[in-house]
């Protein structure tokens, strides 16, 4: 955590903020997709309590506090009660190991803009958001509602099958890298495009040095798959509302669906947030690589901690711009594409997108072994 | 008590604990949870052990994927004649004893057979050097992958054989839980 008493208070306190961060950005996010559905049906969406509907957040989250908090009479309390809390479990614990900026020097100190560094924490993030089908069984079985049983056996098959595809298209990105360390990853995609073939250096001076040139396919897959892991449409089958109800979560209303809702916009961020790392370049500036920040920074002021804050500053930006554009990728997808029928999405899962990660894994592997 | 120690003790309790409701629990949809915690608190202990690798892989394979199929299968069935198929009937309850006998025969063999390092002379050098470079203690992910697969194939092979031989037995168990009498498909 810490050699002294500060830097380990510092470290607690950035692991609340991260927390908060997420559960905070929920109400805005909410706002942004029922105004922009909105924008895209040419409708008005809330506009009436506060400017721009902006507190109508406030009261929807009074509204969600203040309701009765109800259970089925043959409801299982322990599942039916610990499936909205778990909700928030998986994407909380993966989105700590996102790494936001570059790390902040001050008077000695390191502080690394992110939860927890981890070697490996590509796996780790996709060890932690594998748990997620559990609440969603849970949720399911605890309610003691057909609609919602129904309903988690849809999630929770579409769940495993899309894990595959994603964890598939992430290979291609880790041999082309060689590192499972995500902050090692966007550290080999800054400046412009370079690269080694043959002994030689190709190099582009117009094309940043980003995953998505090396690999289009894999972006496109993986972009796909995580928009089926956090059960959002054109995947979001589980709650069907024609045939299901709302699947999973009938029974939840009040302050225990708003957790499922978490959870769920969870996801969507921890798959923006990934989506940035590994093909588009992290934190990092388009065809500016780290230093070249500083060095500007440096320009700017004398001391070692303001050129430090200023450099995380900006790549804390650069990441904030890329990761609210996916963001808004997602509620832009989600209100124009129509859902797909349950053996589509089979078909699409299990033919088409784990066959050609498949190739796309044995494509890139081939080819980083003939060029080096 | 260090932090380690804490987390270890209440780490440790809690697989126990929840390996034990694995057993006890007569319905099967608890087990399964059961067990999910119990990979998920294995897991935590390789976290405090520094093995994140092994830690991420085993939240992966077992509880994201092995136990999630688990427990979606035991939702199809009626679990209210499985509880009944679950605890009665001697001859049954007989081959439940044996085969509960027989497993952990093996696995208490599987765990001497690994202290005894009943392995051949190759392998015996393989364990020294995985131990020489434990020691070291180094912290890249594939060194410590490395050395973990050399001192698992070879020093507790029997242990690790054990442990496939009872993740096949589930299997075969919620196959056969799915074809017995009180499950969806009743014998007309």
């Amino acid at each position: 955590m810490g050699q002294d008493v500060f830097e380990i208070t510092v470290n607690c306190i950035k692991l609340v903020l991260i927390f908060l961060m997420m559960v905070q950005a929920v109400p805005i996010l909410v706002w942004v997709e029922r105004r922009g559905s909105a924008f895209i049906q040419n409708r008005f969406g809330p506009n009436r309590v506060g400017p721009l509907g902006l507190l109508q957040l406030l009261a929807d989250a009074v509204k969600f506090l203040t309701k009765e908090d109800f259970a089925p009479d043959k409801a299982i309390r322990p599942l039916f009660y610990a499936a909205p809390i778990f909700a928030l479990i998986p994407a909380t614990l993966a989105f700590a190991a996102i790494p936001m900026s570059v790390p902040l020097e001050i008077g000695g100190y390191v502080f690394k803009i992110q939860g927890y560094d981890m070697n490996v924490g590509i796996v780790y993030i996709l060890g932690v958001s594998s748990l997620a089908a559990y609440t969603i069984l849970m949720a399911g079985w605890g309610s003691a509602s057909k609609f919602s049983l129904l309903g988690a056996l849809r999630a929770s098959a579409q769940v495993i099958s899309y894990e595959l595809a994603l964890g598939l298209s992430i290979v291609g990105i880790i041999l082309l890298f060689g590192t499972f360390n995500l902050t090692e990853m966007i550290n080999a995609q800054q400046g412009t495009l370079s690269f080694k073939a043959f002994g030689h250096t190709v190099t582009s001076a117009y094309i940043p040095n980003w995953g998505i040139f090396y690999q289009p396919l894999a972006a496109i897959i993986f972009f796909a798959a995580t928009f089926a892991e956090s059960n959002r449409l054109p995947f979001d089958l589980a709650e069907g509302e024609a045939e299901i109800v709302a699947g999973f979560h009938t029974e939840y209303g009040g302050f225990k669906m708003l957790m499922f809702f978490i959870g769920e916009y969870g996801h969507m961020m921890l798959g923006s947030a990934l989506m940035i790392i590994f093909f588009f370049g992290g934190y990092g500036i388009p065809w500016v690589t780290v230093d070249d920040v500083r060095q500007w920074a440096a320009g700017l002021s004398e001391s070692a901690t303001t050129i430090s804050v200023i450099t995380t500053l900006v790549h804390f930006l650069s990441f904030m711009i890329k990761f609210v554009f996916f963001l808004w990728v997602f509620i832009w997808v989600r209100w124009t594409l129509p859902r797909f029928r349950y053996d589509q999405l089979m078909d699409l899962g299990w033919k088409t997108m784990l066959p050609w990660a498949l190739g796309n894994t044995i494509l890139t592997a081939l080819v980083i072994y003939l060029i080096s | 008590m260090t932090p380690d120690v804490f987390l270890f003790w209440f780490l440790a309790l809690l697989i126990i604990g929840s390996g034990l409701a694995v057993l006890l629990f007569t319905n099967p949809i608890y087990s399964a949870l059961s067990l999910a915690m119990t990979m998920v608190g294995v897991a935590a202990i390789f976290i405090t052990l520094h093995a994140y690798f092994i830690a991420g892989v085993q939240l992966i394979v077992y509880a994201g994927a092995v136990m999630v199929l688990f427990v979606m299968v035991l939702m199809l069935f009626d679990i209210k004649a499985e509880i009944q198929a679950f605890s009665s009937g001697k001859i049954s309850g007989a081959i439940k004893l044996i085969s509960v006998g027989l497993l952990s025969g093996l696995i208490v063999g599987g765990i001497i057979m690994g202290q005894k390092s009943f392995v051949g002379e190759l392998s015996k050098d393989a364990v020294q050097v995985a131990e020489a470079q434990k020691v070291k203690k180094s912290t890249s992910p594939d060194a410590a992958t490395k050395e973990l697969g050399m001192v698992l194939f070879s020093k507790h092979i029997f242990g690790f054989e054990a442990l496939g031989v009872l993740l096949t037995v589930i299997a075969v168990g919620a196959v056969a839980l799915a074809r017995s009498r009180g499950g969806t498909h009743h014998a007309k």
